[in-house]
């Protein structure tokens, strides 16, 4: 680790041993040889540092926190030594006027040659009123600055997919921005927050290959979010040999069984979270004993719930949720049976009374 | 009366309505089972692979019931004269009747069942092509569960379902239609076998019904 205690100013410079890691790192999680790791650092290290406008919407702030605060300096640091970063709100010296000249500055200096990241959801209702930034809404700087931009990385599922803000009922009509660009290719790196190695190696491998990582269709790098968690999830053999954790604190969740019964979400979501994994302590939800969530998935916050149980509750539009599927299923089977029971009994009655026997029923055809 | 035999379905369609018989039985009680697996051990080191085991047979039995379905889009199209969709559906004006007809016979408005077709009554043809219908999109549901990074499903599968726990709960709601659609189309069965004396029970069989023969 490059980082000391002692160090306690934000220290942008990485040193060539801890640069050459995270290059690899990177490699690693893009699935590359690593004969192409000398290139990747070629890119990492050229003159022209690409010129990133990082622009915040409706979010917390927790994609960039943990972005800077992965107990990993070499990421971090990385992201911002090989990019020039010319406007971040968290991060940036420049404050008011400053900051907004360094925007435009960059806007009109680069204009098709900067990337643009996207960190939170842009409001649309009542004409974007719902998220202002010096004045203006969110939709008219994201109008402004995405057709300049060569590309968009929309980070964390906010800027991908709407996130909590789009949840039902959504009232301030939040929207990813995959939805309001056109024209200008857009990358997303959903998770709540997404591993800084899923956007670092976006970064890298457009600083290389000149060209965004190939994506599934919803747009999501495959090298990232090309594999489903259950499929590659440590606990899986847990899985196929039936032995779950039937709830919380029981013998099965204390030896480390498989999620599945309390409501884990790996076998509908698709992540690197097994192998790349968080935090430089090679944790994720799973290895410590919590279900996972489904964050990288669209609407999560709407589909993925109730999060700890397997299925989602039946809803009906304008009453709401009614009961779970099951219960659901049950019911209605209930009230076919009754109704073929009532149907019957109205047939087997109309004979009684009416005494009419099908046999001597004439038929012509 | 003189009854005289008539073939109605052939052995293709008998075939596909007893795959799916079996395919749908199949897929009901593993399915239940995958949904909600019980504890089968806390030893380790056995082998026993009863989760992937079960999800192994709902896998085969999809396939059959795929396999099913897509005979029965084949009959749907090139099969006899009471396989065809236009022998299922309200679309002419004397099938349109026989419809109407069928739901006043079912709500026991009238007793004279009287058009007595070889095939299907409408009504039960129309419910058999929403039938057939749902399990396209449980076939699609299914596939994009088992086959996430193939990209074909993945493309209907996001079109349809937005995303994998979407398409689950789809997938396991429309197998409660199966179940309850079931139950009816047994009920509606032994009713109409006890209505008409024509051998429609022994029709998916042998394949033949019989009806009165026209007397002159």
């Amino acid at each position: 680790m490059t980082d000391t205690a002692q160090s306690t100013d934000l220290k942008l410079q990485v040193d060539r041993r801890g640069f050459l890691k995270g290059c690899t790192m990177v490699a690693a999680a893009l699935g590359i040889s690593e004969a192409m790791i000398p290139k990747l650092v070629e890119a990492a290290t050229s003159a022209q540092r690409p010129p990133v406008i990082w622009l915040h919407f409706q979010e917390c702030t927790g994609c960039t926190e943990s972005l800077l605060r992965a107990s990993h300096p070499d990421i971090g640091r990385l992201i911002l030594d090989i990019i020039s970063l010319d406007y971040h709100e968290t991060v940036m010296a420049a404050a008011g006027h400053q900051a907004e000249k360094s925007l435009h500055d960059t806007l009109d200096k680069y204009a098709g040659k900067f990337l643009c990241v996207v960190e939170g959801a842009i409001p649309t209702k009542d004409k974007g009123i719902y998220c202002k930034i010096a004045g203006r809404t969110a939709v008219d700087i994201l109008a402004e600055v995405a057709p300049k931009a060569a590309a968009i990385i929309a980070i964390g599922s906010c800027a991908t997919y709407g996130g909590i803000q789009a949840a039902e009922p959504n009232p301030t009509g939040a929207k990813g921005v995959q939805d309001l660009v056109s024209g200008t290719p857009v990358i997303n790196i959903p998770g709540c927050p997404p591993n800084p190695i899923s956007f670092m190696g976006t970064v890298l491998h457009y600083l290389t290959f000149n060209r965004l990582p190939v994506t599934d269709n919803l747009g999501r790098p495959l090298f990232a979010y090309g594999r489903r968690i259950h499929d590659h999830c440590e606990r899986r053999a847990h899985f196929d040999e039936g032995r779950f954790a039937e709830e919380f604190g029981d013998f099965g969740h204390r030896n480390g069984y498989c999620l599945y019964k309390v409501g884990c979400k790996g076998p509908e979501t698709f992540s690197n979270c097994p192998s790349a994994r968080f935090n430089d302590v090679d944790v994720w939800p799973v290895s410590v004993g919590h279900g996972c969530i489904g964050c990288t998935e669209p609407n999560f916050w709407d589909t993925m719930t109730p999060f700890y149980e397997r299925l989602p509750n039946v809803k009906i539009p304008g009453i709401g949720t009614v009961t779970d599927i099951d219960s659901a299923g049950k019911t209605i089977l209930g009230v076919a049976a009754a109704a073929v029971g009532i149907h019957a009994a109205i047939g087997i009655g109309k004979k009684v009374i009416k005494g009419c026997g099908c046999k001597n029923e004439t038929k012509e055809s | 009366m003189i009854y005289e035999e008539k073939h109605v379905w052939s052995i293709l369609l008998r075939l596909y309505h007893w795959s799916l018989v079996i395919a749908l039985i199949a897929l009901t009680v593993t399915g239940f089972y995958i949904n909600a697996p019980w504890t089968q051990t806390t030893l380790e080191g056995t082998g026993l692979y009863p989760v992937q085991t079960m999800r192994n047979i709902h896998g085969l039995a999809g396939y059959l019931f795929t396999a099913a379905i897509l005979a029965r889009l084949f009959l749907l199209l090139f099969g006899n004269r009471q396989e065809r969709i236009m022998s299922m559906l309200p679309l002419t004006r004397r099938n349109f009747r026989n419809m109407i007809n069928a739901v006043r016979a079912y709500l026991y408005m009238h007793d004279d069942y009287t058009e007595v077709r070889l095939g299907h009554n409408i009504l039960a043809g129309t419910s058999y092509i929403l039938t057939f219908i749902i399990a396209l999109f449980q076939i699609t549901s299914g596939f994009y569960l088992r086959l996430p990074e193939n990209t074909f499903w993945q493309n209907w599968g996001v079109t349809f379902f937005g995303n994998q726990q979407y398409a689950r709960f789809i997938h396991h709601l429309l197998m409660w239609y199966f179940i309850i659609f079931t139950v009816v189309h047994l009920y509606l069965v032994i009713w109409n076998e006890l209505k008409h004396r024509d051998g429609l029970i022994s029709s998916i069989l042998s394949g033949n019904k019989f009806r009165l023969r026209k007397l002159k």
